[in-house]
């Protein structure tokens, strides 16, 4: 205790006086800081751009004179976010210091699944790797290869790959998050939505989501937009059986029947057409199929709705009402992550078409358009021509992804072992069996496999069948390819620079890719000798160098093309919007989205929903020390009238098991009037299989290990997860709501429901390939 | 001046990048925090819902000292209004953080202090707004100088009418005003609003006893003192005789 003699003396001169007046009396001055500020102590500000998840805001590292990462900020020159950053974007040095990362290449000693490695040098791991490699492509040819990239940092090693000869490079991205409605938007409007989401908050009167839960989903820009859309008087409705953040900000809440949106969408879109509430002039001038459209909708009325959703006829025509009313200024989220029920690239065309028919797309407070990025492209040998797709990406699935593949159609041909071998897989950033539903068939895969190479940050669940682990640096410590934001009203790019330099034996994408390229006699496909020279080719196409855009890391584009002028063309088969698709219809399918009804869950279980935190990306950040210090586990979210029917409380600790017999790890409950009470939900990517990572090892549980089953969309060949169904267990004993009987469970190997083999006609539809999840 | 920080609870997420960029800034020990998001949990009955997220943190009240235990002075107040706490003079004794009816204060296991928010007094000084206020997703937090006009929190207080969290427990003037429904800031206010100030008895003896008594007890020491001075420059010094 430390009282200055002065201070006592004044105090007490003042007397009990003092003590009534003490807000104003001035002691001391602004000159003290306390040590506890990190501000202080900086030394330097560096642009780059973060990767805690897909979304890849700007930000500035702030490091001090010993080269230590002391705190992220925002970058305000980021067109988006505007120097906002989310919780994980902030939480980011703890992915470079956590003291679980990946630190040196590794080789399997033990058996897979074992975790037994030594310790190996670079120069072994590479020639492990290329070896094998060479040893595949003369056994089996390249395409035997499988590649698992995510990010932006895999871009380099995807090259490598295509290079190599494997056309078999598959992301989740597309079949277990926004394949569907990739698919859906491009049949009616020529092109898919893209990343992020163009939905013009800045112009909006009216949000619509379906499942979408910004707020508790993060992209910081979209949040953003979207409070401020909230601010500005927009009116927002929400579809979601749950209670979720944006339900709690909406105008109307409509607690949906899990598995009948579709339904919703036709019924909004009969109101609206019945009603002549559509826009009759931006249908006749850009779309093709209306009558056709009209007459379809015809029987899909709120009536024969409000039976399926549960949600009253008199709120579906009111909601509909007001679609009619705000359009075209009518932002219709298209969604993200849409593989639920393997009907979904219909209800995407549902969508789609109801965007169209509220004159939407194209317009302002509705969809807008991509501008154009003139990044330019690093020269390079034209890849080596190779056999087919093995996933059946433009084949059994007609319009999936050949840009990003389809994951569970190359599990399944790795499995199948048929006369298109798949025998080595490469996992970059990805982790394939918290993205992947049906985890027992990617084991089934991986057991088959000559070569497992996992490329990683961090030691995940994946990583203990590896045979060859090489730990890559964090998006801090290393350059990228160059970021290009064509879906923004102000179209950007951003370079990724190394905020510190690689710790223990981390290694950049591009060094690894470039190494490999040595020992695969690929030299030529790389023809850069640093990140440096390759960054500054690809940003001589928007006219700068990489000296000029360092201090910054952001580079605006100008001329951004965001709404439809005149006489636009759309790049489908009419060059018109496409209420009816001739595409569809010449393969089979529905020309226009009807109505699927899915399974009925049965008695006693509850439907199996899932979604995110704004404290977790995917399964990438649980080991993170701060963001689990908020979040070390998820809950499962129970209504509270059937939590008393089961003599359930909040925090209970139980089990759940799924329809097919799979047992999850002890959880808690969150019981909440917040919830529709035909279904359960929790955050995605817990209960982390690894116990190379310490703090996240087993936390909470998975909800990709209780969905054993799928169904598989046949027009793109996306997985269907929300097709699991699942009883609670309380110390051991399922607990039943009266009348329920127990499922018998099915063997696993019939669980996935996949299409047989059919021929079908080739339609060539364009690719525009694009990361992100 | 007068610093204040507005938060509009209508368009706060809740996503809490407020709470891990004020973890950074401060290196606040894990299991702490200077700014805490809040749910008040859903309410009503499906599917009637209701609910709010609420930002609790120092209030930078008009009166801190009315709740004020502390028995060393440590807690002292800017003329700027921010509330600080010197940790040169903090014993670590708890008193103000069971007092503080906001509950805005925790003792720093690492440093043995009191610690708290201060609306970034340092990043204040550098021309930055707090780290809560730039990072915030839904740019739902506001921060400025209530004497000023043309302040964006002068604006939301005075024209907006973003109201103080205050209820019988406690009114002693928070400068953190919050904008939202009313049936939000009702329930909000029900859930979260400030508690009664809990005075543990030791501390309770030194604020309401101890404390105005010494400073009287000095106070009347030094007065005492005075009047002898003055006493003895008027009548001049009295000689004594040995």
């Amino acid at each position: 205790m430390k009282i200055s003699r002065r201070e006592f003396l004044k105090r007490s001169a003042l007397g009990t006086s003092a003590l009534t007046l003490a807000p104003n009396i001035k002691l001391r001055g602004l000159e003290k800081y306390p040590d506890g500020w990190r501000g202080r102590q900086r030394v330097e500000e560096i642009a780059s751009f973060c990767e805690i998840c897909f979304w890849r805001c700007g930000i500035l590292g702030n490091v001090d004179k010993h080269g230590k990462l002391l705190k992220i900020d925002g970058n305000p020159q980021h067109p988006l976010t505007h120097g906002r950053l989310c919780a994980r974007g902030n939480a980011g040095h703890k992915l470079l210091y956590d003291p679980d990362r990946l630190k040196y290449p590794l080789l399997r000693v033990g058996e897979r699944g074992e975790g037994n490695f030594k310790r190996v040098s670079w120069d072994e791991a590479l020639d492990f790797l290329a070896e094998k490699l060479l040893t595949i492509k003369g056994k089996y040819g390249p395409e035997a290869v499988g590649f698992f990239p995510h990010g932006i940092h895999a871009r380099f090693f995807s090259h490598l790959m295509k290079a190599y000869g494997t056309p078999n490079s598959v992301e989740p991205a597309f079949a277990q998050c926004r394949g569907p409605r990739d698919v859906g938007y491009k049949l009616t409007f020529g092109s898919s939505v893209g990343s992020p989401e163009p939905l013009d908050f800045e112009e909006t009167k009216m949000m619509v989501f379906i499942g979408t839960h910004i707020g508790e989903n993060v992209f910081t820009g979209q949040v953003l937009a979207f409070a401020e859309a909230l601010e500005h008087g927009a009116k927002l409705l929400v579809v979601d059986p749950r209670f979720s953040t944006a339900a709690s900000k909406a105008d109307w809440w409509l607690p949906i029947k899990p598995g009948t949106d579709t339904a919703l969408l036709l019924a909004w879109s009969h109101v609206l057409v019945y009603e002549n509430l559509h826009d009759k002039k931006y249908i006749r001038k850009y779309a093709n199929g209306f009558e056709r459209y009209k007459a379809h909708l015809k029987k899909f009325t709120p009536e024969w709705a409000e039976k399926i959703t549960e949600i009253p006829a008199a709120r579906i025509r009111e909601t509909a009402r007001a679609m009619g009313k705000y359009r075209p200024a009518v932002g219709l989220h298209p969604g993200r992550h849409v593989t639920w029920y393997g009907n979904d690239s219909q209800r995407a065309r549902a969508m789609a078409n109801l965007t169209a028919l509220l004159g939407a797309y194209g317009q302002p407070g509705g969809l807008y358009l991509p501008s154009r990025v003139p990044a330019a492209r690093f020269p390079s040998p034209a890849y080596p021509k190779h056999k087919p797709r093995a996933d059946g990406a433009g084949s059994l699935y007609p319009l999936g992804s050949r840009g990003l593949g389809v994951t569970n159609g190359l599990i399944d041909a790795t499995v199948a072992e048929d006369s298109y071998a798949i025998k080595g897989w490469i996992v970059y950033g990805q982790n394939v069996l918290q993205s992947i539903p049906c985890q027992e068939r990617t084991r089934e895969a991986i057991a088959k496999l000559e070569l497992l190479a996992v490329v990683d940050v961090m030691p995940t669940e994946q990583m203990l069948y590896a045979d060859v682990v090489l730990p890559e640096a964090t998006y801090l410590e290393r350059h990228d390819d160059l970021l290009t934001v064509k879906n923004a009203k102000t179209p950007f790019a951003a370079v990724r620079q190394p905020v510190v330099q690689p710790l223990f034996e981390s290694k950049p994408g591009w060094w690894i890719a470039k190494e490999m390229s040595k020992r695969l006699g690929l030299e030529d496909y790389f023809q850069w000798e640093t990140p440096e020279e390759y960054l500054n080719y690809r940003l001589s196409g928007l006219g700068v160098s990489l000296q000029d855009v360092r201090a910054d890391g952001i580079i605006p584009v100008k001329d951004a093309t965001p709404y439809l002028n005149g006489a636009a063309r759309f790049k489908t088969r009419s060059g018109k919007i496409e209420l009816y698709s001739s595409t569809l219809k010449e393969l089979g399918f529905d020309p226009m989205p009807g109505y699927e009804a899915v399974e009925e869950v049965p008695k006693g279980y509850f439907r199996l929903l899932y979604g995110r935190s704004p404290l977790h990306s995917f399964a990438r950040t649980q080991n993170n020390e701060i963001l689990h210090s908020y979040m070390p586990e998820n809950t499962i979210w129970l209504n509270n009238k059937v939590a008393e029917k089961l003599g359930l409380r909040d925090a209970d600790t139980i089990q759940l098991e799924n329809q097919a017999g799979v047992m999850s790890n002890p959880v808690k409950l969150t019981v909440t009037a917040g919830i529709r009470p035909d279904c359960v939900f929790t955050v995605h990517g817990f209960g982390e299989g690894s116990p190379f990572m310490t703090r996240a090892y087993q936390k909470g549980t998975s909800d990709t290990q209780l969905m054993s089953r799928v169904k598989v969309d046949p027009i793109c060949g996306a997985t269907g997860m929300r097709v699991n169904y699942v009883r609670i267990f309380k110390g051991g004993t399922p607990l039943m709501v009266e009348g329920a009987v127990a499922i018998k469970p099915v063997a696993r190997k019939e669980s996935v429901e996949r299409k047989e083999k059919v021929s079908r006609p080739k339609v060539v539809v364009p690719e525009d390939a694009e990361e992100g999840c | 001046m007068r610093y204040a920080m507005v938060i509009d609870l209508r368009k706060c997420v809740g996503c809490d990048a407020c709470t891990v960029a004020c973890h950074t800034e401060w290196d606040v020990p894990l299991g702490h925090a200077r700014t805490l998001v809040k749910h008040t949990g859903v309410q009503g009955e499906f599917p009637d819902l209701f609910a709010s997220f609420f930002i609790s943190q120092c209030n930078h009240c008009d009166s801190p000292a009315y709740v004020d235990p502390c028995p060393t002075g440590a807690t002292y107040q800017l003329q700027n209004g921010i509330v600080k706490v010197d940790p040169e003079v903090c014993i670590g004794c708890g008193y103000c953080v069971e007092a503080c009816p906001y509950d805005a204060r925790y003792i720093n296991p690492v440093t043995k202090k009191v610690d708290k928010c201060d609306f970034c007094e340092s990043r204040l000084a550098e021309g930055l707004q707090p780290a809560c206020v730039v990072t915030c997703t839904a740019n739902a937090k506001f921060f400025g100088d209530l004497e000023d006009r043309n302040s964006i929190v002068y604006q939301k207080v005075f024209r907006e009418g973003a109201r103080r969290m205050e209820n019988e427990n406690a009114a002693i003037g928070p400068n953190v005003y919050y904008l939202g429904s009313e049936k939000q800031l009702e329930l909000v206010r029900k859930k979260f609003g400030p508690r009664k100030p809990i005075f543990a008895t030791p501390a309770m003896i030194w604020a309401k006893l101890l404390k105005p008594f010494i400073f009287f007890a000095v106070g009347a020491t030094f007065a005492g003192q005075a009047i002898a001075f003055f006493h003895q420059l008027i009548k001049g010094e009295e000689e004594y005789d040995d």
